[in-house]
């Protein structure tokens, strides 16, 4: 049973038809890579499972069983669907710990009035959390930069952040958009392996959006190929990797085949 | 900077044996204020010191909307007006002076009831913020505020232009609230109490997600923070002080109120305390208060003489000053506090790891 799927998903911006009926099925606990060039629709995918962007008429979007389909951004994330953005937008003014602990917010307890009528119940329940959010902190290595504003971190420790605030929800399924964008080889390779050992650890299934495809085909278990808003290719990272018409999106019809294999493993 | 650490770690010191030990001794320090303002000074300061508990008031409930949550509202003077002529209308005696409204409610009971309307008007004031950002829903509460105003100016059950008057005090038992000083016991306490539970929500899950929203809109709702919900209650918290700070105005000796009380001037003087003190600063915000609410009242009888017609030049210097806050200290007093804070934190830390016992926060 797929965790998460699609149907005839759409979604036009006036005349440009960034999605055009693309139907996906994710299975549970698989690494599901999304790839495709520039402008492909990758981004507005995420953002319309997300609920940020709504689809269009006659789109169906299914998680864990339930219609999430035009849902908004919060009921999508409480039921345990969480993302990273590309460009992170992390609370840049919140402390590294204060990051993490509004990711963990759809599992509050107490009631937003709560600090007026039961300022006990509060401080002992966000006692709790947060001591659970600092051992996430511990695991991801910001610990000890929990306090300082998440806008004084470095680049690298912004996307590890990125990653803890989406997995402090304790979500069933982790979108990654571009986890790798801006890092070099060597931290984008640690910041794949941290990734899969929260998959691991947390039980995730995870959507990984990435242009570093040397990333993709070592991580993934299966790849779908998005162009122009459309599906043209799914399957494991050996048969995507060999369908031409992926080659075609890639690199044009024009390419000779060596050159092709020397992008793909570069 | 000596002082302050020392007062800072004695704070701390008192904190870590109770959590409220602290707020007790600011309350106890500042009982015997009006006995020492009338020793030193005279009896109306007295006065001011009450105003200055209510300005406080409105000045942390606003910032709870536009400091936490970022917010831009210049509505909250309107709220202030709703809460005050609503307590006064249900408490005045029937057939008033000037055809006012009277319900002859008792005072605890007129307090209360106006709160709560005030919080369902903030409500509707907050409703714009569902749709609009920035410039254009500071013009929607904008307008929603002054049309209260407006409202009540053009109303003679509400007052109009001769304003409520014979407004009772508040009592208990047959203690009456009805001096300077009895009543400043009444507002410092409000005013302590409101400071108080602005940082209990601001140390909740409800402040975080106010925050949230007020860093990145669509990351808060990505989080699972129900955007539209988190901002209204924003509105309708800040609209609870904005009640109360209103009601108590309304009951505050001499009894009478006015809706010149309640201008766009006055939503000016509000909004460069809470600049002052800096966003989203709760203590800023309050010595945003004090420091404003005491200029104010020293400049308003500044008049100079232009060809011998007298200029006020009062609103000149605020409007003026506000758009040098704005450009010189755009974080305010606040600011200033939250590095102080920031340096103490990290020697703290640094000497903990030196010596071997960091712990978690």
């Amino acid at each position: 049973m797929a965790l998460l799927e699609t149907r005839n998903l759409s979604k036009s911006f006036g005349g440009l038809q960034a999605i055009n009926n693309v139907s996906l099925k994710v299975e549970p606990n698989t690494v599901h890579g999304l790839i495709g060039p520039n402008g492909s629709g990758k981004s507005t995918f995420f953002n319309l499972l997300t609920g940020v962007y709504q689809p269009d008429a006659g789109s169906y979007i299914e998680f864990d069983n339930i219609n999430v389909t035009g849902k908004p951004a919060h009921y999508i994330a409480e039921h345990g669907l969480s993302r990273t953005f590309q460009l992170l937008r992390l609370y840049g003014e919140l402390s590294v710990l204060d990051n993490v602990l509004v990711g963990y917010h759809p599992h509050t307890k107490y009631s937003p009035f709560a600090p007026f009528f039961n300022g006990a119940e509060v401080r002992r329940q966000d006692k709790i959390v947060k001591d659970e959010m600092f051992e996430l902190l511990e695991f991801i290595g910001l610990a000890e930069h929990a306090e300082i504003p998440a806008a004084e971190l470095s680049g690298g420790q912004r996307r590890l952040l990125a990653l803890g605030r989406a997995i402090a929800m304790r979500p069933k399924m982790l979108l990654l958009d571009e986890p790798g964008a801006g890092l070099s080889p060597v931290n984008v390779d640690n910041l794949m392996a941290t990734i899969m050992t929260l998959k691991e650890r947390y039980k995730l299934t995870i959507v990984v959006v990435e242009h570093i495809l040397k990333v993709v085909m070592s991580t993934c278990d299966t790849i779908s190929v998005l162009d122009h808003g459309q599906k043209i290719s799914e399957g494991t990272p050996e048969f995507v990797k060999n369908d031409p018409a992926v080659i075609e999106a890639y690199l044009g019809r024009e390419m000779a085949d060596e050159d092709i294999r020397a992008a793909m493993d570069a | 900077m000596g002082i302050l650490s020392f007062m800072a770690d004695f704070i701390d010191s008192l904190a870590k044996r109770h959590r409220l030990l602290p707020w007790l001794l600011a309350y106890a320090l500042l009982l015997p204020l009006p006995f020492v303002l009338t020793i030193l000074f005279n009896e109306y300061l007295i006065d001011l010191a009450n105003r200055i508990c209510l300005f406080i008031l409105l000045a942390v409930g606003l910032n709870i909307v536009k400091g936490f949550c970022g917010q831009v509202t210049v509505g909250h003077i309107g709220l202030y007006a709703i809460g005050a002529v609503t307590s006064a209308v249900l408490s005045l005696e029937p057939g008033g002076f000037g055809g006012a409204l009277g319900f002859g409610w008792p005072i605890w009971a007129a307090i209360p009831t106006a709160v709560l309307v005030t919080a369902f008007a903030g409500l509707i004031i907050g409703l714009p913020s569902v749709r609009l950002e920035g410039a254009y829903l500071a013009l929607a509460t904008l307008g929603l505020g002054e049309s209260v105003r407006i409202f009540i100016a053009v109303t003679p059950a509400l007052g109009s232009s001769t304003g409520l008057m014979m407004i009772p005090a508040p009592r208990i038992g047959s203690f009456v609230f009805d001096s300077f000083t009895s009543y400043y016991y009444l507002v410092m306490t409000a005013a302590i109490t409101g400071i108080y539970f602005s940082f209990s929500i601001l140390r909740s899950a409800t402040g975080r997600a106010f925050q949230a929203i007020r860093e990145d809109t669509i990351a808060a709702s990505v989080n699972g923070i129900n955007v539209v919900k988190y901002k209204l209650l924003a509105f309708v918290l800040s609209a609870i002080y904005a009640g109360l700070a209103g009601a108590l105005f309304a009951h505050m000796p001499p009894g009478y109120l006015h809706h010149n009380n309640f201008t766009v001037i006055e939503m000016v003087t509000l909004l460069l305390m809470v600049v002052l003190g800096g966003i989203g600063n709760v203590w800023g915000g309050v010595i945003g208060a004090i420091v404003v609410a005491i200029a104010y009242d020293q400049t308003k009888d500044l008049v100079f003489y232009f060809m011998d017609r007298p200029i006020v030049f009062q609103p000149l210097v605020f409007g003026l000053s506000m758009v040098l806050l704005v450009l010189f200290m755009p974080r305010g007093i606040g600011g200033w506090i939250e590095d102080f804070q920031r340096n103490r934190r990290f020697v703290r830390r640094s000497e903990e790891r030196l010596s071997g016992t960091a712990r978690n926060p």
